[in-house]
């Protein structure tokens, strides 16, 4: 185990239950000038290339080569030299035309040989075993615009995603590059007889998701974060797994009423949605759940104890019980909570979490979260930077807790990981844009790579079985 | 409806595949003990509807694992994880004699795979299953891509994988029916090689003059596959299947432009006039014509036309004169061709000159004629129409459905590893016994 300046060890997030005290900081640079300076290592960068490197064609496969984004891809390199240095590069545009990269060190086994499921990685954006690690440490090129992030708006099409594989240990940065193979993978939101509707009826805008076949099927209302919009990924991928999911937009979408940065909508909205998914001839309408991501989290609260619904589960990720933004009816009173309880770092970057901890909430605001009559499930990132998710969950658990409701809580709790815990193996990102006017205003949503990945993959899966758990038996 | 049977999940994995590869088809949450059918339905290019279907029970966690679990009984029985692709068969009421081959390989196959209470053999038109789901089937990976080649008078398609190159090539060939058939040389592109698919028979150049293509028709095939760029000219091989075989194997000995890695010749033969063109060739099959027999279902069949194997050695490719590796793929049951009596030949020959190791033979009994690509349906016999023969014929294939399945998923494996092992390796040229 070589030396970094900070502790070294990262565990996989089905520990984090368990209290765990060393994380790495995964900075590309830093691994890279480590590693120059250890002994045995050989650096590509201006070394002649060997001729035992083109006696043969080197061959890169990847399988499967067309998956869906919460699927592992198994990449395999054969047929290079014997015990040789050699980085595998992942690239891809996004849909603004922005480069990300990502790039790992591996050395090849006395048969040539490398498999990324197996191997580890000894340098670059991810080290160790990490099968998708090409994948989730994905970061735009160097020279890209700040605070920029990975989110798909036609899930539709798949993200093209070319894998290479060149000589040496280097980086994608650096000019003098020799490319030995490459395959190009297609990472898709939708499998194949998914029908995308879109709605806007009832006064509703959202996007429904059913998944192939008769139906009827179990069905999750989806709520996203305070910067508005629509996002139909998380949707898509839970009809792809059996579910009809609808996605609603409450602010920031030009079919609302009102102005962008205020939520002209409340509860009756919501309770259309729900209305929505009740009625859809396809919907069983006793199998029906909420999933909220932060500001959502207060969404899927009021849902739950004040529409006269009854959800059959609850999914709150990175929320709060409450928020100083929404009046009685739901509605959003003020443009932008008071700042006063924000924190800017050294960047000018502003962090909103202590504006969601519970000493901090209006008391009127926050919900009774007692009241609920069905299983949650709260995600907790615990370096979240954009909400006091930690201590928001203890209160929920507290508040179950005093009801004798307990057995109806669980809490998935993950070190390292921040506020933005999204489908598997796509990149975190620390910060990003939140908004452009005035003037631009960078967000922290907290998060390291490596533990944020795991944390991902781990709450995707605890996610799915939730829902066949209470959505499906 | 019972309210658990609603609920009844059915996934494939991968939903989007290659059509070599395997998937997994998981139903969950059905009734322990439940009695469930799974099928498959397929509708073709020219419209016909081919299904498949396995009689399954759940297990007491109510789950059914095709790759693990056996059918009971339907199209297939046992544990068949790709029972529901390659015992596909026309529906009932479909016109006999058909055969599925897919033209557009640029367009998946697509497969519903749906899950029905019960033990169902008919009428599924009528029912509705407890559970659907759409699984995409792939000539083609991402990022190969497709170059018609009509350069040097070719009717040619060349298929380049994704990445940088140099790729060893390959030569693609099909047998008596002509056409330009592409989807066996994109699939070995999604697997590295650039393969150039080539019509020989019903090119550009024949439609129009009328006349067969000569042996400098396919050296201009190779010259133009060497020379491209992104391909490693020291590394091609060709493959051929029935009359592709005789040119393969016609090109390999005897010309002094071709110098091939390695061969793969599948179901076919080394008996030709030695001499003999394109036409010539296809001739001396013709003179044998009423050699031809009939089977009770007046299916006809081919194989003795070259029977028995010439002792004459103008009449057989001196395979003793082989330099490249030779992989031989035969069905024991084969109708079409004497392949097997072939193989056996061929086998004696290199023996007495002496470069037996360079030959690999795999004989698999009770497969037919049709050794194609794996996890799609055997036809043991079907309509065909050849170049010569201007009506279409009932021709027997031959090979039974289960045997021939597995064959083709062995062979076609194997196929890969002999490539890879002597394009992309730097192995000396040596038999592949471990096959």
């Amino acid at each position: 185990m070589f030396l970094l300046s900070r502790k070294t060890i990262m565990f996989r997030a089905h520990m984090s239950v368990t209290r765990i005290w060393q994380l790495i900081e995964k900075r590309m640079m830093s691994c890279i000038s480590v590693h120059g300076k250890l002994p045995g290592l050989q650096r590509a960068v201006g070394e002649v290339r060997r001729k035992s490197s083109f006696r043969q064609s080197p061959l890169l496969t990847a399988t499967p080569v067309r998956a869906l984004i919460d699927e592992q891809i198994s990449i395999k390199g054969r047929f290079l030299s014997q015990n040789y240095p050699v980085t595998v590069c992942a690239q891809m545009h996004s849909e603004e035309g922005d480069l990300w990269e990502a790039f790992a060190h591996y050395t090849t086994n006395a048969s040539g040989s490398i498999n990324l499921t197996s191997d580890h990685s000894v340098g670059g954006s991810y080290v160790g075993c990490e099968p998708m690690g090409l994948f989730w440490a994905l970061e735009p090129a160097l020279g890209s615009r700040e605070g920029l992030s990975l989110r798909k708006r036609n899930v539709e099409t798949p993200y093209m995603v070319n894998i290479s594989l060149l000589e040496g240990h280097t980086s994608p940065s650096e000019g003098q590059r020799t490319e030995l193979a490459a395959v190009t993978t297609e990472r898709w939101y939708m499998v194949p007889g998914v029908r995308r509707i879109e709605i806007r009826q009832n006064n509703i805008v959202g996007t429904l998701f059913l998944p192939p076949g008769p139906g009827p099927f179990p069905a999750m209302l989806d709520l996203w974060g305070e910067g508005g919009g629509l996002f139909e990924y998380r949707s898509a991928l839970f009809a792809s797994r059996g579910f009809a999911s609808l996605s609603v937009a409450y602010m920031g979408h030009k079919d609302l009423p009102g102005p962008p940065h205020i939520m002209s909508v409340g509860d009756s909205y919501f309770k259309s949605a729900f209305q929505l998914l009740q009625d859809h001839c396809q919907v069983d309408a006793d199998r029906i759940g909420v999933i909220g991501l932060s500001f959502g989290v207060v969404l899927t609260f009021r849902i739950a104890t004040r529409s006269g619904f009854k959800p059959s589960c609850l999914i709150c990720i990175n929320g709060a019980v409450g928020s100083p933004l929404l009046d009685e009816d739901g509605k959003i009173k003020m443009s932008e909570s008071d700042q006063k309880y924000w924190e800017l770092d050294d960047r000018g970057y502003v962090s909103f979490k202590n504006v969601s901890l519970p000493d901090n909430l209006p008391p009127e605001s926050k919900q009774k979260v007692e009241n609920i009559t069905c299983p949650l499930m709260c995600i907790v990132g615990e370096d979240d930077l954009c909400a006091a998710s930690t201590e928001n969950a203890d209160l929920i658990e507290e508040a179950l807790r005093s009801a004798g409701k307990s057995h109806q809580f669980t809490r998935l709790s993950y070190p390292g990981a921040g506020h933005l815990i999204e489908p598997p193996y796509t990149p975190c990102a620390r910060a990003s844009l939140w908004r452009a006017k005035p003037e631009k205003l960078f967000a922290l949503w907290g998060g390291h790579p490596a533990p944020h990945a795991a944390a991902q993959e781990d709450a995707w899966k605890r996610i799915l079985e939730f829902m066949e758990t209470h959505l499906r038996r | 409806m019972d309210r658990k049977q609603c609920c009844v999940k059915l996934s494939v994995q991968p939903s989007r595949g290659l059509m070599d590869e395997k998937f997994i088809v998981l139903v969950q949450n059905a009734l322990p003990g439940s009695q469930l059918t799974i099928r498959a339905l397929h509708q073709c290019e020219d419209g016909h509807s081919w299904e498949a279907f396995g009689h399954y029970t759940a297990d007491t966690t109510g789950t059914i694992d095709v790759s693990e679990d056996p059918s009971i009984r339907g199209t297939y029985s046992g544990v068949e994880q790709m029972g529901l692709l390659w015992s596909l068969r026309p529906i009932p009421g479909s016109k006999p004699g058909l055969r599925m081959r897919k033209k557009n390989i640029q367009t998946p196959m697509e497969v519903t795979i749906s899950v029905y209470q019960g033990h169902q053999t008919e009428g599924f038109a009528d029912l509705v299953p407890l559970s659907g789901v759409v699984v995409e089937r792939w000539y083609m990976a991402p990022g190969v891509r497709r170059i018609p080649v009509t350069e040097g008078g070719l009717t040619a398609t060349l298929f380049l994988p994704s990445g940088p190159g140099p790729f060893p090539g390959l030569l693609d060939l099909w047998g008596g029916g002509g056409q330009l058939v592409e989807y066996r040389a994109a699939l070995l592109a999604s697997h590295g090689f650039a393969s150039m698919a080539i019509d020989y028979l019903t090119s550009k150049f024949t439609m129009e003059t009328g006349k067969m293509v000569d042996n400098q028709y396919f050296e201009t095939a190779y010259r133009v596959l060497q020379q491209h760029p992104q391909v490693c000219g020291s590394k091609i091989a060709m493959i051929g299947l029935s009359f592709g075989t005789s040119m393969t194997l016609k090109m390999a000995i005897y010309s002094e432009v071709i110098k091939l890695s390695a061969a793969v010749c599948i179901s076919g033969s080394h008996v030709q006039p030695v001499e003999g063109s394109v036409e010539e060739i296809m001739g001396f099959f013709q003179k044998n014509a009423g050699k031809t027999r009939f089977n009770e279902k007046n299916e006809a069949i081919w194989r003795d036309l070259l029977l028995p194997i010439p002792t004459d050695p103008s009449l057989k490719a001196d395979v003793g004169r082989l330099q490249c590796p030779l992989l031989l793929v035969v069905g024991e049951d084969d109708q079409n061709w004497p392949a097997q009596e072939s193989a056996l030949d061929i086998k004696e020959m290199m023996a007495r000159a002496g470069n037996s190791h360079l030959l690999t033979v795999l004989s698999y009994p009770n497969a037919g004629h049709l050794i194609e690509p794996p996890y799609t349906p055997h036809a043991r016999s079907s309509t065909f129409k050849t170049v010569e023969i201007q009506e279409k014929v009932m021709c027997l294939w031959g090979g039974q459905t289960v045997e021939h399945s597995r064959a083709q998923e062995d062979a076609w494996k194997k196929i890969l590893v002999f490539l890879r092992e002597n394009l992309y390796g730097g192995r000396n040229p040596t038999s592949f016994s471990h096959l």
